[in-house]
């Protein structure tokens, strides 16, 4: 249960897809939100949302035209500047060609786990640093 | 509802084997962790052990009865966790539809 997953089929082919991904530009099209992305692995990203809600991400792993997963940083920063902790959770995003197009999976799922809560325990701690700081 | 808590509550139900104690919360009722470690195949420390992170997760509690500790399932904080994965769904259907008329606006252009 701490998992979501989604899929829809887009009408153009994975390599026409991938750049709505990892393009800025594009990804503040539809997410909801205004990025900045560096999709590069260990890339970071921020997404601004109109209600001034800010939240960062780092990049993991990056495959053109096939895979872009990223983790969602366990703090968000209000309109009003304040730091609020969040869940922390990584986002998987997969395409697959198939006959109409592309199909495109994204799965959320927690990041709690403690494998990765050491992995990145110190990044995290940095960059909220960093976050409260600025 | 408080981050920090579904944190601790998607931590707490990473678990397999914390999954089944509270399966097994949810379809025997309040009980003890010897009862429970009965229908487990886990030892009762262990049992007691997970019992320990689920009620620090407020997903458990424990109620005494005379010499014993009966556990029972606190509903609140997994219909939290449930509205808060529900959210992240809806959120997520939200973005993919935009994505497929964006990725449908652009190759009409072509």
């Amino acid at each position: 249960m701490e998992t979501v997953e989604r899929e829809i089929t887009v009408p153009a082919p994975p390599r026409e897809v991938w750049p709505a991904l990892t393009h800025s530009d594009q990804v503040s099209v539809w997410f909801g939100a205004e990025a900045e992305l560096d999709a590069r692995p260990g890339g970071r990203g921020v997404f601004r949302w109109p209600d001034g809600t800010e939240r960062h991400v780092v990049v993991e792993e990056v495959e053109p035209g096939r895979k872009l997963s990223f983790r969602w940083l366990p703090f968000q920063r209000t309109l009003e500047g304040e730091v609020e902790p969040v869940p922390s959770t990584r986002v998987a995003i997969t395409l697959d060609e198939v006959a109409e197009g592309t199909r495109v999976r994204v799965v959320e799922q927690s990041a709690s786990a403690r494998r990765t809560t050491i992995e990145h325990g110190r990044a995290e701690a940095l960059l909220a640093l960093a976050a409260i700081e600025a | 509802m408080r981050p920090n808590r579904t944190d601790a509550i998607f931590s707490a139900l990473a678990d397999p084997t914390r999954r089944q104690v509270i399966r097994a919360l949810s379809e025997q009722g309040p009980s003890t962790a010897t009862g429970l470690a009965a229908n487990l195949p886990v030892t009762r420390q262990a049992v007691t052990k997970h019992l320990s992170t689920l009620a620090d997760a407020g997903l458990v509690t424990a109620i005494r009865r005379g010499r014993e500790k009966l556990y029972q399932i606190s509903p609140r904080p997994l219909t939290e966790a449930v509205s808060w994965m529900a959210d992240l769904g809806a959120r997520w259907d939200d973005r993919l539809a935009a994505l497929r008329d964006h990725v449908a606006t652009a190759q009409r252009r072509r």
